[in-house]
């Protein structure tokens, strides 16, 4: 657009001179069918370095901030980036180390379940057999204990039938003539000063 | 009862039966009776019940006792019923006959036997004791079926014990 203009202003400035322009029939003012005429060169150059000199004084700036700010965008992405990355690695490794306590971890601790169960496996087999050591004592002794019993029972009962026997066999035998015969006999002794007394 | 109230009752007893000149057969009928009433327990309820009036507790003594005993007896337990004393009948007899004792210059020979003696056992059970003891002896007899055979006798504090009773105790305590 803006080339189009400057060689617009190029034509009223040939015009202005006075010195005609070639038609070729499709706006041209040149004559050669390959190249510009020279003036249009010069001053399309000359526009152009203008124009570009406008955008290196005018727009370069910016663009150069933008082109920075995104190099420091980028700069920053890649350092976090690496900053993630190294965080990343970090937290990886020390997940390999928690895995690796955890599997010593689960080991110990299954060690030390398999030491308390054997301890309390010997405890609970000393126990039984303690037990069972007491039990055949007590089971001695109440034996020991019933049949002692048993005997003393009998015993009571053997004096106690014996007893029943002896008074009924002597309430029996106990007629008129044994009571005086007693009498008597007690009478004799007595007299005789050998009398049972208490 | 206290025993000067004892010691009383007997006194009085014993004044009443040697007045009458009747002491020997009183002191041995009460003391018969004594043993009666210790080794009966329904006559000891009845005499001592105080519900039952001091009237129909005499009746009872003189149907018990009228016509067996001298009147002089009967008169006597009918008047200790009477006045509410009856549970102190043996006491009084027994310092009754420890009183007759001594009035005759004797001591109390006590026997028990589980049948009763004849007279000539009883002279002669006399005077062994007598002559065992070497004391002047007022012989009282006891049938106590609970001796089961034999004789136990109580002079003072010696005890005589020839009794089946004790034997069948002792043989009972060697089983």
């Amino acid at each position: 657009m803006i080339a189009t203009q400057l060689n617009a202003l190029a034509s009223g400035l040939i015009q202005a001179e006075g010195k005609p322009v070639p038609n070729d029939g499709l706006g041209s003012t040149s004559l050669s069918p390959y190249f510009a005429p020279i003036y249009e060169v010069l001053i399309g150059g000359a526009a152009t370095l203008i124009v570009f000199a406008a955008l290196y004084k005018f727009a370069w700036p910016s663009i150069a901030g933008a082109m920075r700010a995104r190099t420091e965008r980028i700069q920053n992405d890649l350092d976090s980036s690496a900053a993630a990355r190294s965080a990343a690695e970090t937290e990886a490794a020390e997940i390999r180390k928690s895995l690796g306590d955890i599997e010593g971890e689960r080991t110990r601790l299954f060690a030390d379940a398999d030491a308390q169960a054997e301890t309390i496996l010997e405890e609970g087999r000393a126990r039984l057999a303690q037990e069972i050591e007491e039990l055949e004592a007590k089971a001695d002794s109440d034996m020991a204990s019933a049949m002692g019993r048993g005997a003393e029972d009998l015993r009571a009962d053997i004096a106690r039938f014996s007893s029943q026997a002896i008074e009924s066999s002597i309430h029996a035998t106990l007629d008129d003539a044994k009571q005086q015969q007693l009498i008597e006999s007690f009478i004799a002794r007595v007299g005789a000063g050998t009398g049972a007394s208490s | 009862m206290s025993d000067a109230q004892i010691q009383g009752y007997a006194r009085a007893l014993f004044e009443v039966a040697r007045a009458d000149g009747t002491l020997d057969e009183v002191e041995d009928e009460l003391f018969r009776f004594a043993r009666s009433y210790e080794s009966s327990e329904e006559l000891r309820n009845t005499l001592s019940d105080e519900q039952i009036p001091a009237e129909k507790r005499q009746a009872i003594i003189e149907d018990l006792l009228g016509g067996k005993a001298t009147a002089t007896t009967t008169q006597l337990v009918s008047m200790v019923v009477g006045s509410g004393k009856a549970r102190d009948l043996p006491a009084i007899v027994d310092v009754l006959v420890k009183r007759a004792s001594s009035a005759k210059q004797l001591d109390t020979a006590q026997v028990r036997t589980a049948v009763a003696l004849t007279g000539d056992q009883e002279a002669r059970l006399k005077a062994a004791l007598e002559n065992a003891t070497g004391k002047s002896l007022n012989l009282k007899t006891i049938v106590d079926p609970s001796v089961v055979g034999g004789v136990v006798a109580t002079v003072g504090d010696d005890v005589i014990d020839d009794s089946v009773r004790t034997r069948i105790d002792q043989l009972k305590a060697r089983l």
